[in-house]
């Protein structure tokens, strides 16, 4: 395979002042290119903490993890070039305008088109007249909308989502997860998502429950 | 080159908004206080360089305070193409029932050695080209001595038992410059006039000019260093103007008070870089997230930043070269024919200067960004360490800059042991203010609770905001303190001394005439103590500039004759500070005492050995004792004093210093006592005063300006404060105001945490400032240190009123947008 991402084993848990905390132990979970796979969980259950470990944010208490980007083995920050994320909160920033937040991976790549091609991207979400308006003048759907496109733009080969409808209404949210599982499917790579919503998981290829540490196949 | 465009785009945001105007502001304003002082410090060091090639009157000028042995004038005449020698006093004047203290010059048949004298007929004379100076039986006066004594050209002037002919008013000397900034009134004579007059006036100098050529010079040079240690050359090619080091002191205190600028720059810039520093994590943190490496992000942040620097430095430099040209205006009187100029070696090295201690300000910011992560966009992360490690590094650079700064080690030192602990007070006040007063508002209801368990949750914000606040408070105060203080004790001196005139120096001869007259005139002598001119030459057998390599006002002081007294016991004003004083009767008469300041300015311990020239012979001290001032006891303190025996076996010239009170009548009689006694040094303190005064409207410039830099810095911390904090406030309001409490409420809130906070930092900035007396009032400017609590605590509630009502004015437009607004926030 050429890009995946292979958690063997891992076990990870955070201290506070009083208790320590476990989250999952010895947990095993592959992500592979041209894959979706969704993560459902109560809140708490770990599902944010297992995605940065799966991003390489964070490195596990136990266990490995392994990472292979064009078929060679692969640092956390090799993998990092190749990704891309998406946020509950959308975190597009509020200096820049539409097209800026999306140019901007681009522009960080050195790619001179950079404006170009956010502009093509901006038509498909279907925000070409929002283009010069900054994110305090768009509602949450079109932030979101941006925030996909903008992960997705330099066709990376894992997205992380984290609760990318978190803060969406249902129709919303609905545009937004065709436009993540069009565009993965469109780019090629994996696209890993975390969230409460059954129905968004649903539609991923496999979709995994995380509870009491435990990670179980659901789909 | 995407990076350089990403970085350009952010400045450029940033700079919309007030977090990053602020940050330009604090920047450019610091920028050009530095670089004013450094130009216009430039423009001074070249004026004094230009000015020695053409203002010495010789190739070379060699100093001494008792006149060369015969053989030792002979081997500079060997040695020197051509030689003339001079000698200066101060006397005291008296002509027609008028008196001055005035300079006079004896000069020889070869004065003026180079150049040319200028003199007139009258004051208003036009001036007339001279290549001798007066013959025998005439003497020259100085246009202002000439009107103080209202003695013109055709009057005849008795100096004890001579009489002279003013034949001429001398406008110009060839060898001014080598008075430096001296303002003295002039006068010259020929040597030959004043043969057997028998005068010993004080500040008695021997000047010899000569004529050599680069071989000549550097022979001489090997000579004096060799066979006269006590002698000073001053020299046309890469030697120090005598005006250098006066000028050089003043660098240094002004020194001293851009590190205090700069210590209030750092909180405004840390401040300022609380919100700043949160947007650009974020924005770091989301390039990380589009794979972006580490070091590009922190690179793009980097050269953010330089853009904003290069931005303050254009601005700052321009507004800089102009004050320059307005401050070279204001100093032509102390400089005359300065000009102004571009200066660009010291452009760059105070440019470079700057952008190190800046950078060091950004080292923690920088630090801070490395930990961003992704990881933190999803889970919100804190980085509690980033607090403490932004004031330690901050203080510590300040600390280094401060040292770099200052030639008065241990002046640095206690400003920053009094700002040290002034932070720590506060610190203290913090914690202890807000874990009772939360404790007390745990079970009461009401607004004044509810703002101390806000602010108890907010301590960490908090705690940066007051000790913001409270060091910025108490440079401000203490700054304003020792001006106010500085001139009440100018203005008090006549006061602190007991008597009215101040006898500076009174030899034996006059003793005898001086008790005659007070008792004819009802005066009174109210103290007396002797002393002897001694010059210090070595210490531990090094020569001085040898050994002291950190200029100071001591050192400047020590390079001339200093009084040196002796005593058997301690004297009433003076305690011991370290050490032993002498026994009665004690047969050892090598040991010597001395003040604290002189043992750290010049770098001195117990035990070392201070070689001191007494009428010309040398003679070795042991350092034993520290002695220093006891305010309320007498004025006349020494610096250095020594077992009574050493007058018996050393024998020196012994002088007199003391005070006497005239009564109204006796003052219409001094010019007697002056006329036959010129050399007699006396003064009256209402002269003293107006001397006082002089120097007073300079330093009240100086520290007018200084304290409008002070001034202005603070507006720009108190407004970086509260701007820093804006955002929380703003989101605390919002969610108030949507569980239903009116704006009215909310404005109280924010009155109670201003006026919290406002109380504190005030508390701390006077304690600061009371401990920052404490400790430098004495030791530095031997002034008793009594503070006003009124004015302490009214320095608190003003600070308090005005850090309230800017803050209730920011609250009040922050709490005019809507909820809706304030919660989208």
């Amino acid at each position: 395979m050429q890009n995946q991402i292979e958690l063997r084993k891992i076990s990870h848990f955070f201290d506070t002042s009083d208790e320590r905390i476990n989250l999952f132990e010895d947990l095993s979970l592959t992500i592979k290119a041209g894959t979706t796979l969704a993560i459902t969980g109560a809140s708490g259950a770990g599902k944010s903490s297992l995605l940065t470990l799966a991003a390489g944010l964070e490195t596990p208490k136990a266990g490995d993890i392994h990472i292979r980007v064009d078929g060679k083995t692969a640092s956390a920050t090799d993998m990092r070039a190749h990704s891309g994320f998406i946020f509950q909160h959308f975190h597009l920033m509020n200096e820049l305008d539409a097209l800026g937040n999306l140019a901007l991976p681009l522009r960080l790549k050195g790619n001179k088109d950079a404006f170009d091609i956010a502009r093509t991207w901006l038509e498909r979400v279907g925000l070409s007249d929002r283009a010069n308006h900054k994110p305090n003048q768009l509602s949450g759907g079109e932030q979101q909308r941006i925030a996909v496109a903008r992960a997705f733009v330099t066709n990376p080969a894992f997205v992380f989502a984290d609760e990318p409808t978190g803060n969406l209404d249902e129709i919303t949210s609905g545009k937004v997860a065709d436009l993540m599982f069009d565009f993965a499917a469109e780019g090629g790579g994996a696209l890993v998502l975390v969230t409460h919503n059954r129905e968004l998981a649903n539609r991923a290829d496999t979709s995994h429950h995380l509870a009491h540490g435990k990670l179980e196949r659901t789909s | 080159m995407s990076s350089v465009s990403v970085a350009l785009d952010n400045a450029r945001a940033d700079i919309k908004g007030s977090d990053g105007r602020l940050l330009i502001l604090t920047q450019t304003l610091l920028i050009f206080f530095l670089l004013t002082l450094s130009l216009t410090s430039a423009s001074v060091q070249r004026y004094l360089s230009d000015n020695l090639d053409s203002m010495l009157g010789a190739d070379m000028a060699v100093t001494s305070y008792d006149a060369l042995a015969s053989d030792e004038v002979d081997m500079l005449t060997t040695l020197a193409a051509r030689r003339s020698t001079t000698q200066l006093m101060t006397l005291t004047l008296a002509h027609k029932g008028a008196w001055q203290r005035a300079q006079l010059k004896l000069i020889d048949d070869i004065y003026p050695l180079q150049g040319e004298l200028k003199t007139g007929a009258s004051r208003s004379a036009e001036h007339v080209s001279r290549t001798r100076g007066p013959g025998l039986g005439e003497i020259w006066i100085g246009p202002r001595l000439s009107t103080k004594l209202k003695a013109a050209v055709g009057d005849v002037m008795t100096l004890g038992d001579t009489q002279l002919a003013v034949t001429a008013i001398v406008f110009h000397e060839p060898d001014r410059l080598m008075e430096g900034h001296s303002v003295a009134m002039r006068a010259m004579v020929h040597s030959a006039s004043l043969k057997g007059a028998n005068l010993d006036g004080t500040n008695n100098r021997y000047r010899y000019l000569l004529e050599a050529n680069a071989s000549e010079r550097s022979a001489i040079e090997a000579w004096v260093a060799e066979t006269l240690p006590a002698a000073e050359i001053t020299k046309k090619d890469g030697g120090s103007h005598p005006l250098a080091l006066f000028w050089q002191r003043t660098e240094n205190f002004l020194g001293l008070a851009s590190v205090i600028l700069f210590f209030m720059a750092a909180v405004a810039v840390d401040m300022a870089n609380r919100r700043h520093l949160v947007r650009q994590k974020h924005r770091l943190a989301l390039y990380l997230s589009f794979g972006t490496r580490l070091s590009t992000g922190l690179k793009i942040s980097l050269f953010q930043w330089g853009l904003g620097f290069i931005a303050s430095l254009c601005i700052g430099t321009a507004l800089a070269y102009v004050a320059e040209g307005f401050l070279i205006g204001q100093l032509a009187d102390q400089f005359p024919g300065i000009s102004w100029g571009w200066h660009t070696a010291a452009l760059v090295k105070t440019t470079l200067l700057t952008l190190a201690l800046l950078l060091a300000f950004q080292a923690p910011a920088l630090w801070q960004l490395k930990s961003s992560s992704v990881a933190s966009l999803i889970r919100a992360q804190d980085t509690p360490r980033a607090t403490f490690l932004r004031t330690v590094w901050g203080f510590s650079s300040l600390a280094m800059l401060a040292s770099f700064y200052s030639d008065n080690a241990l002046l640095t030192g206690m400003t920053l042991a009094a700002m040290g602990g002034a932070l720590l007070l506060m610190l203290l006040l913090t914690w202890l203010v807000l874990t009772f007063g939360e404790l007390w508002a745990r079970r009461r209801p009401g607004l004044l609770p509810f703002s101390f368990f806000m602010m108890k949750q907010r301590i960490f914000s908090k705690s940066t905001q007051i000790l913001g606040l409270g060091l910025c408070g108490l440079l401000l105060l203490f700054t304003l303190m020792l001006m106010q203080d500085i001139r009440t004790s100018m203005d008090g001196y006549v006061r602190s001394n007991d008597g009215n005139l101040l006898i500076s120096a009174a030899q034996p001869k006059h003793m005898k005439a001086i008790e005659t007259w007070a008792s004819s005139t009802g005066s009174v002598i109210r103290a007396l103590r002797p002393f002897t001119n001694a010059q210090l030459v070595k210490i531990n057998g090094a020569k001085l500039d040898d050994f002291v390599t950190k200029p100071s006002d001591t050192l400047s002081n020590v390079k001339s004759p200093i009084r040196l007294s002796w005593s058997e016991a301690v004297p009433d004003n003076n305690r011991v500070v370290d050490g032993n004083w002498w026994q009665p009767g004690e047969a050892d008469w090598h040991r010597i005492s001395a003040e604290p300041e002189v043992l750290t300015d010049l770098g001195l311990a117990l035990g070392d050995t201070l070689t001191f020239q007494i009428d010309g012979k040398l003679h070795d001290f042991k350092l034993t004792v520290s002695h220093a001032f006891r305010p309320g006891r007498g004025s006349i303190t020494f610096w250095f004093q020594v077992p009574p025996l050493m007058v018996t076996e050393v024998a020196p010239s012994v002088r007199y210093i003391g005070s006497m009170e005239l009564p109204d009548a006796a003052w219409g009689t001094l010019d007697t006592l002056w006329q036959q006694f010129p050399d007699l040094s006396m003064v009256p303190l209402k002269e003293l005063t107006a001397r006082f005064d002089a120097t007073l409207a300079m330093v009240t410039k100086l520290t007018v300006g200084f304290a409008a830099m002070v001034l202005l810095m603070a507006g720009v911390v108190i407004a970086a404060s509260i701007k820093g904090f804006e955002a929380d406030d703003r989101q605390k309001n919002g969610l108030l105001m949507s569980m239903g409490l009116g704006k009215r409420d909310c404005m109280k809130l924010s009155f109670y945490d201003w006026l919290i906070t406002a109380l504190i930092a005030g508390s701390g900035a006077a304690a600061g400032t009371w401990l920052a007396g404490l400790l430098i009032y004495q030791s530095q400017f031997s002034l008793a240190y009594s503070p006003d609590p009124a004015w302490l605590i009214g320095s608190v509630l003003v600070m308090c009123a005005v850090v309230c009502s800017i803050g209730l004015t920011y609250s009040r437009r922050s709490l005019s947008a809507s909820v809706t607004d304030l919660l989208a926030d």
